[in-house]
């Protein structure tokens, strides 16, 4: 068990050190360089140029800037070519603000995935069944913003409320639990739209895991012996089922810095997806590098809890 | 069975849960009953975020936004667009012009002459005892003082490069023994002072004056650098125009303290400190020294002439108490930063700026929203809004929608959607001319294009009033030229190149172009085919691209077109001048300098003459243009100027696009007379086209106001 | 009792699904439009031409006439009829619709096309020869761990935002980021193809690698990638369309679904066909080429098969 659990350490920083070089490579090597070399502003001279260049150590060898990078992100002095904010708090503000967005949308996938992907595989073949197969493919081809225009459409023609951002502007002193709630209404319109993807995908999943399951021994046995139906679907199915969804939630992790971008500038949400989009635009590379990095870190760990949970919770892995 | 029980009651409970929030959501009638503060508080959407509010940091425009609230300039530019005193009251602008004396020429009439002898000569030319012709007259009228500085002797170090690719320097000493110099006190800056006065000196006089023999560079290596030097130590002529201005008393800064001369000196010096990497080092670089006289009173000498140099004084001037090496110093240790490496760059204060503008900074969450306060003590009285939020919205789509709601009072709002809620009861709506235009730009180095009949009929061939009306909405104007049409700068005689596409092709046969059996243009066996590309990202030069494809097609040009990425577009086509055709834009200073995009020496790569635009007489011209400080001679260049641009097509010049606005109704301008009466009036935009002007007397009424009928 | 030969078997298996025969009905008639719509829109006077600008005819709602007083012969349009009504220059939207259709499909057939190369290449050698040469097969496998570790759509903006724009480089970067699946599938296959008789048969014969990679081996781990791909050129649509949005999709002259949605929806109040015309063909095609890839899925699985 240490065993796998060092290797397994040793291998991911490995997997991480070559991420780190790879996506330096794809950001310096690409064509395009940071606006503030941006030369169509007039008022920048080439002297400046030349010297924001200097102070973003561009003029030096590559490998030397992928040193004096990560030297940085490790002593936490990386800091935004844009406005010179540090870098790791502002992916930490927007980390805040991107939490609630994601943890609901968890909620909202998992608590509807199961009852729509078990009832499925209970009545498989049949009208339920087709329907919601239908309808969870439905959901994945919708284009995500087409989708997202629809909604707030509806939404604000009929119902005459904001429904952008992350509280209604000019709300004042409302009581606290106006505001709360007035949070949580902005939450649902985003949160669900970010969920609808998932829901289609679990949903898919927990259905083939009961029909998996169900067509096991164990379970024949159950009917067999004259347990209920219900019984044998809720008690001796579903229990075996749920075994990889438990590994599962080491991989929702990622999810944490991934966000979506268009959803979140659909909504003017200030989550991570945005501000990584905005740092493409602006070619600004410490931010872009320390979000890529981060979320690899969070892939890794990701797997790395799953493949922890999956010892813990499989008695057949035994290493 | 308690699990499948769980299993629906979980989602429906989250369910209801979540949609229930709706309840507690106010609507947009309810957000100003609810919360009568929201008619005090001014709401703006934007897609960008500020990034840095320091005004002498910042390059982009969404800082300016802020900034242009939080701080004020010495002056700024009243409904017509006009100088006008803010933080200084009133300014004169004189000169200062030296010439060394010439021991060498021989003057008409007096021979060779030490200084005394010069100035006394200027002294008699000066009272009509020589003869002279008007302009000179002019330029000698025009004088206040003269006299003469002693030759002296001084040392000069330079650092010079080894060699190219060398970073280190080396110090190369210029032993200096200056002849006499002269200095002439001028009550009006005089451009042509030189010219003029060598009808008395002598042609030649200033021409050739020997720097270089008054020089000694000690080192052999560098001998051949001093030529160089005695250009820049020792100019024959040299112009220093001096602005003079008296400040306003009793100013104060948001955290107290009052704002006087040493503010505006700090602020010089902090934008030319290297250390602050200010993008705006270029606007003050013609600066010589900004001078304290008195704490009203401040004078800016200019190292030579450069008449757009009045407008920068514009920028928003910095609290000297808050940000010099000793605030810095502090804010360092308390940082715990080394303080010689800190710098205005890191300081906090680019996130919680104090100036002294109509609104204090309060509070700004990163791509959500910048607050400001009125501010109590402001000079001019404070503004009505007691608040003014500025949301970041990223997508128009959804400003509009936040707009509907209520929660914004203004956004980006595109001509089609003026269009459609012009005729909304519940709203306003503005229009003004901007100050950019579009155009389509050729590139000049391609043999294709270096005809201007060519370029004069690929204009011919597109019908901009379509594109003004179906495009545009009608909300925009045609351009002959590159200046600013609300200015005098723009020549309104110039007419505009009509659509004829048959005339277009009659014009291409004359150059050669004959149409081929398929229907397209041909030269000696040779297909008139280009690209034009443009930029991703802006949908009107997107429609244009398209438009523009179409139009050239009918008449048999073969037109590919390409949409690139911005930084792509501008470092891999624009700026290595890879490209045939493209469409931009110019958004104009007021200020009629075209030095960097129209003159000829600005042609290379990375620079904005882009399109190889190249006219002897143009260059003159602009050249004229900045260093002419009288309004109507400057007029007078600009007009030429214009036509010649007009008369070459190196582009073709499009449109000025209006900027729209939309306001609710109820958003009124109010004015408190004398006795304390209160008016209320309709918001106009000036006559140049800007409506937020009195941006400071809005309000934001419970109900609509009806308004007696007037003029 | 004759057997029946595996095409029969499969297409009596897929006419069960009925969902999944209205997909490949979909995707067949799909597949002809975007045919019909390279021939129509192409050529110096196409017979629909989607370039054709007339903007006193803009946002004229679907179904609407031409106003013929207004427009010259050659610029009616050929039906008579705008079908799709005309976006904001005026230009036909069936005609830039019907040109879209084959773009938005060579989009998702390359990307799909150089994915699916990569992954049966990387994956083949890896679960062919990783046996002998591990350190090949760790290789590759690291290598996909290592593409694993990028958010896929941030990889794809970051590279399409920095690399000029055009309609390859977005093909090639979905499909070069898209590979890790179809790898491992494909190693898994072959490792277990690997020990089955007929291949260790055809080694003991001595007969050439290659020859049993690309006889054997691959014919027989076809259906799992068959899958994926089909349900690949979807999700490349759908990436196309994102990236649309965020103004870095394809680039003019040639549209794509995706780019005539994300353009029309400035329009969305004024012109909702804009939108909507795009957005639900976006929906159908995907839909079909999901729920194809589902049934596609359930049949050649023979484990799930036999449940039905």
């Amino acid at each position: 068990m240490l065993s796998f659990i060092g290797r397994s350490i040793i291998q991911k920083t490995i997997t991480l050190f070559f991420v780190s070089i790879v996506s330096f490579l794809i950001i310096h090597l690409a064509p395009g360089k940071p606006s503030q070399v941006d030369p169509l502003n007039p008022k920048f001279t080439p002297e400046i140029v030349e010297r924001f260049r200097k102070e973003f150590h561009l003029d030096k060898p590559i490998y030397v800037q992928y040193v004096y990078f990560y030297r940085d992100l490790f002593t936490g002095k990386t800091v935004s070519w844009k406005d010179n904010q540090s870098v790791l708090g502002k992916i930490w503000e927007r980390f805040l603000n991107s939490l609630p967005l994601f943890i609901v949308g968890t909620i909202i996938t998992w608590t509807l995935s199961f009852p729509i992907g078990i009832r499925s595989a209970i009545f498989r073949g049949g009208l339920y069944d087709r329907s919601a197969t239908f309808f969870s493919y439905l959901l994945i081809s919708v284009p995500g913003f087409f989708f997202a225009y629809v909604l707030i459409i509806f939404v604000v023609t009929h119902f005459h409320v904001p429904v952008i951002g992350l509280k209604t502007f000019g709300i004042g002193d409302a009581s606290w639990l106006r505001m709360i709630m007035d949070r949580v209404w902005h939450l649902l319109l985003p949160s669900v739209l970010g969920a609808t993807g998932g829901i289609a995908i679990l949903s898919r999943y927990v259905r083939s895991q009961m029909l998996e399951v169900e067509g096991q021994d164990y379970v024949r046995t159950a009917r067999a012996k004259g347990v209920p139906e219900e019984q044998v679907h809720y008690k001796h199915a579903l229990r075996n089922a749920l075994l990889p969804f438990v590994t599962m939630f080491g991989l929702i992790l990622p999810g944490l810095i991934g966000g979506s971008v268009i959803i979140e500038s659909i909504f003017s949400w200030p989550g991570m997806g945005r501000m990584a989009y905005e740092a493409i635009l602006a070619r600004d590379y410490p931010i872009i590098l320390t979000v890529n990095f981060v979320s690899a870190v969070l892939v890794l760990a990701g797997t790395f809890v799953s493949d922890l949970l999956y010892l813990v919770v499989d008695p057949r892995i035994r290493l | 069975m308690t699990i499948r029980r769980v299993l629906i009651l979980a989602p429906t409970v989250l369910i209801l849960f979540l949609i229930q929030s709706y309840l507690w959501v106010p609507t947009y009638e309810e957000q100003t009953r609810g919360n009568p503060d929201r008619l005090n508080e001014y709401i703006t959407a934007s897609i960008g975020d500020a990034s840095i509010l320091n005004p002498i940091l910042s390059a982009d425009s969404a800082s300016s936004d802020i900034q242009s609230l939080v701080f004020e300039g010495l002056i700024d530019r009243d409904e017509e667009l006009r100088f006008r005193g803010r933080l200084a009251t009133s300014w004169e602008i004189y000169e200062e012009a030296f010439f060394y004396v010439n021991e060498g020429a021989s003057i008409p009439g007096v021979g060779k002459a030490e200084g005394e002898d010069v100035v006394a000569l200027l002294w008699r030319a000066k009272t009509g005892d020589l003869p002279t012709n008007p302009e000179l007259k002019a330029s000698l009228g025009n004088i206040r003082e003269i006299s003469v500085g002693p030759a002296r002797n001084f040392l000069v170090t330079r650092y010079e490069k080894k060699n190219e690719e060398d970073k280190e320097t080396e110090e190369v000493r210029v032993r200096v023994s200056a002849p006499a110099r002269i200095k002439l006190v001028l009550d009006a800056v005089d451009q042509d002072l030189f010219q003029n006065l060598s009808h008395i000196l002598g042609k030649d006089y200033f021409s050739s004056f020997n720097g270089q023999g008054y020089l000694a560079v000690d080192d052999e290596r560098w001998q051949e650098k001093r030529a160089k030097y005695a250009e820049e130590i020792l100019p024959a002529t040299e112009h220093n125009p001096i602005v003079v201005f008296h400040l306003r008393p009793g100013v104060k800064f948001h955290d107290g303290p009052v704002f006087d001369a040493h503010d505006v000196k700090f602020t010089f010096e902090a934008i030319m400190n290297p250390k602050n990497l200010s993008p705006r080092i270029a606007d003050y670089e013609p600066v010589k020294r900004v001078e304290v006289v008195d704490p009203l009173t401040v004078s800016i000498v200019y190292k030579r002439l450069y008449s757009p140099a009045l407008g920068t004084w514009a920028m928003g001037i910095l609290p000297e108490h808050l940000l010099n090496d000793e605030a810095l110093k502090k804010e360092a240790i308390r940082l715990g930063k080394n303080p010689e490496k800190f710098s205005m760059r890191q300081s906090r204060f680019n996130r919680h700026p104090i100036g002294c503008g109509p609104f204090v900074f309060r509070e700004w969450k990163s791509d959500q929203y910048i607050i400001l306060d009125r501010f109590y003590d402001y000079w001019e009285g404070p503004p009505n809004y007691k608040r003014y939020v500025y949301r970041i919205v990223p997508d128009l789509l959804t400003q509009e929608m936040e707009f509907y709601a209520g929660t914004i009072d203004s956004y980006n709002v595109q001509p089609h959607q003026v269009e459609r809620l012009r005729d909304d009861p519940r709203y306003q709506n503005f229009s003004g001319p901007s100050f950019g235009y579009t155009y389509i730009g050729y590139n000049m180095r391609r043999e294709l294009f270096n005809d201007p009949r060519v370029r004069r009929a690929l204009s011919m061939a597109i019908d901009v009033d379509k594109i003004i009306d179906y495009v545009l909405y009608s909300q925009g104007e045609r351009i002959t030229g590159p200046f600013v049409k609300q200015t005098d700068y723009y020549n309104h005689s110039v007419k505009h190149v009509p659509y004829d596409p048959p005339a277009a092709l009659r014009v291409l046969e004359e150059a050669g172009w004959r149409r081929n059996k398929e229907g397209w243009l041909e030269k000696d066996g040779k297909r008139f085919q280009f690209t034009l590309i443009t930029n991703s990202g802006n949908d009107l030069r997107k429609a244009v691209l398209a438009i523009a494809q179409d139009a050239w097609k009918q008449i048999g040009i073969d037109v590919r077109t390409d949409l690139l990425e911005w930084s792509v577009f501008i470092q891999e086509r624009v700026d290595k001048a890879d490209f045939d055709a493209l469409i931009l834009g110019w958004v104009m200073g007021i200020e009629p300098d075209l030095y960097q995009i129209w003159h000829s020496s600005q042609t290379h790569p990375h620079q904005l003459n882009f399109v190889a635009f190249n006219n002897s007489e143009a260059d003159d011209l602009i050249i004229k243009i900045r260093q002419e400080y009288d309004h109507e001679r400057q007029v007078a260049y600009c007009h030429r100027l214009h036509e010649i641009i007009a008369h070459e097509q190196p582009y073709t010049f499009l449109y000025v696009a209006k900027w729209t606005a939309i306001l609710d109704k109820r958003i009124v301008i109010k004015e408190t007379d004398r006795q304390g009466k209160i008016m209320y009036k309709k918001i106009k935009p000036t006559k140049t086209g800007n409506f937020a002007f009195y941006f400071n007397k809005w309000i934001k009424l419970p109900e609509a106001p009806g308004f007696a009928a007037e003029g | 009792m004759r057997r029946r030969s595996g095409f029969q078997e499969f297409w009596r298996l897929l006419k069960q699904n009925r969902l999944a025969v209205t997909g490949l009905a979909i995707f067949g008639l799909f597949f002809c439009i975007a045919l019909l719509g390279l021939v129509l829109t192409t050529g110096r006077n196409p017979a629909f031409d989607p370039a054709m600008v007339r903007l006193q005819e803009k946002l004229r709602p679907p179904l609407s006439r031409p106003n013929l007083e207004t427009l010259r012969p050659e610029e009616v349009p050929r039906l008579g009829v705008y079908l799709f009504g005309t976006d904001d220059l005026g230009r036909d939207v069936f005609a830039r619709m019907l040109q879209g259709a084959w773009v938005s499909l060579t989009v998702g057939f390359v990307a799909v096309g150089i994915s699916v190369i990569i992954g049966i290449f990387m994956g083949g050698i890896s679960g062919y020869f990783g046996q002998n040469h591990p350190s090949m097969d760790t290789l590759i496998m690291r290598f996909v761990d290592i593409m694993l570790c990028f958010p896929s759509f941030f990889l794809i903006l970051t590279v399409v935002a920095l690399l000029p724009a055009s309609m390859y480089n977005i093909m090639i970067v979905i499909g070069l980021t898209s590979w890790m699946g179809t790898t491992r599938f494909v190693r898994a296959e072959f490792l277990s193809l690997r020990e089955q008789d007929f291949v260790t048969a055809a080694r003991a014969l001595g007969v050439n690698h290659w020859r049993i990679i690309f006889r054997h081996m691959i014919p027989n781990a076809m259906a799992p990638v068959l899958v994926s791909a089909t349900i690949g050129i979807a999700t490349a649509i759908l990436t196309e369309a994102g990236l649309s949005f965020l103004g870095f999709g394809v680039p003019p002259p040639h549209a794509t679904w995706g780019s005539i949605l994300s353009d029309g929806k400035r329009f969305i109040f004024d012109a909702p066909w804009l939108t909507f015309v795009p957005g639900f063909a976006i929906l159908i095609v995907v839909l079909s080429f999901n729920l194809f890839g589902e049934g596609l899925r359930d049949i050649l699985n023979p484990k799930l098969r036999e449940r039905y």
